[in-house]
């Protein structure tokens, strides 16, 4: 569980409020030697999350992660099949893996440097739509043209 | 005393003063979330227009740092082109095998379509042997430094191998 230790002392003597990014590191604060110091009343507010988030918390983030490692391992186990069997059911399943795996990394590029709500809206949102072009693109590509394997085939061929 | 934060902290946080023990005599949950305070956090110092101190131009570089940030360059990178290729499916008139004879006209002999092949496979080798280093990391081995170390200069040395490999073929 979460908890946000910010020791606010009466005496001003800084022990720095430790705020960080990951709200799952516990970063341990020097309050004994300060607690020495200043006998007076230090007040503590303990941050933490409310117990009705306790145990019952949505699982999405932790489905989501575990959903992109098997992502990885798929696009990785599609890699010598596209060169040992190739044809449209490799060349379709490589388009799906391939944009999705790149649509979820440039999720979290996005969580990682993009601040602010509608900030965050509008590049998700412009993410999506790029996604939905780079799979369109390529199952167009397989359709119409010459498909994956065969284009990196004869990339390579010559 | 960390380990005492964190069992306090485990055992939840429930309204009983009692359970914060000495170091926490005036102690009361907050109600806000961690969101939320950084939220805070980041408005109120945008507004003030304070300068952000300098983190990465100072702090030395080391090898695993600099992996990890190549790891996210050739994602972007690769994600990029994969999407410019298709939109180039879309737009471009002609068929694939049609620019592809377009670009080997152009292109400078043999040694120069080496180095393209080089050039191409070596993001995507790095990225699948790096890759492969991170799913070891997220079931949880590897993790002490100089294990980072060691499979950091695996991974170089098998992505150099690879993609000169996959250059000659």
């Amino acid at each position: 569980m979460a908890a946000l230790v910010r020791i606010s002392s009466l005496c001003h003597r800084g022990i720095s409020p430790v705020l960080f990014r990951s709200s799952t590191l516990i970063r341990p604060v020097a309050t004994q030697k300060h607690e020495r110091d200043c006998p007076y009343s230090i007040s503590a507010r303990i941050h933490a999350t409310p117990s009705y988030h306790a145990g019952s918390g949505s699982k999405a983030a932790a489905m989501h992660w575990t959903g992109e490692r098997i992502l990885s391992i798929a696009l990785l186990g599609l890699a010598p099949v596209a060169y040992f069997f190739p044809g449209p059911v490799v060349d379709y399943s490589l388009a799906a893996a391939l944009t999705l795996h790149g649509h979820w990394g440039f999720g979290q590029v996005v969580t990682d440097y993009v601040h602010g709500d509608s900030r965050i809206k509008m590049a998700n949102a412009g993410l999506f739509i790029l996604s939905t072009v780079t799979f369109a693109g390529l199952c167009y590509f397989n359709y119409h043209d010459v498909g994956i394997c065969k284009a990196v085939a004869l990339l390579w061929s010559k | 005393m960390a380990l005492l934060i964190r069992t306090v902290a485990r055992q939840g946080m429930c309204s009983s003063r009692s359970q914060f023990g000495v170091f926490y005599r005036h102690a009361a949950p907050m109600g806000t979330t961690a969101k939320e305070e950084m939220n805070k956090f980041w408005a109120k110092n945008t507004q003030l227009n304070r300068p952000l101190s300098p983190h990465v131009s100072i702090y030395k570089w080391s090898v695993p740092m600099a992996m990890s940030i190549s790891h996210r360059g050739t994602g972007v990178a690769l994600s990029s082109g994969i999407s410019l290729f298709a939109v180039a499916a879309l737009v471009l008139p002609g068929s694939y095998p049609y620019y592809l004879d377009l670009i080997h006209s152009l292109s400078y002999g043999p040694h120069f379509l080496a180095f393209s092949k080089f050039a191409l496979a070596f993001p995507v080798v790095y990225h699948t042997f790096n890759g492969i280093r991170h799913l070891i990391w997220d079931v949880g081995r590897g993790f002490k430094i100089p294990e980072v170390y060691r499979s950091g200069y695996t991974v170089l040395a098998l992505t150099l191998f690879t993609s000169i490999g996959l250059a000659a073929m």
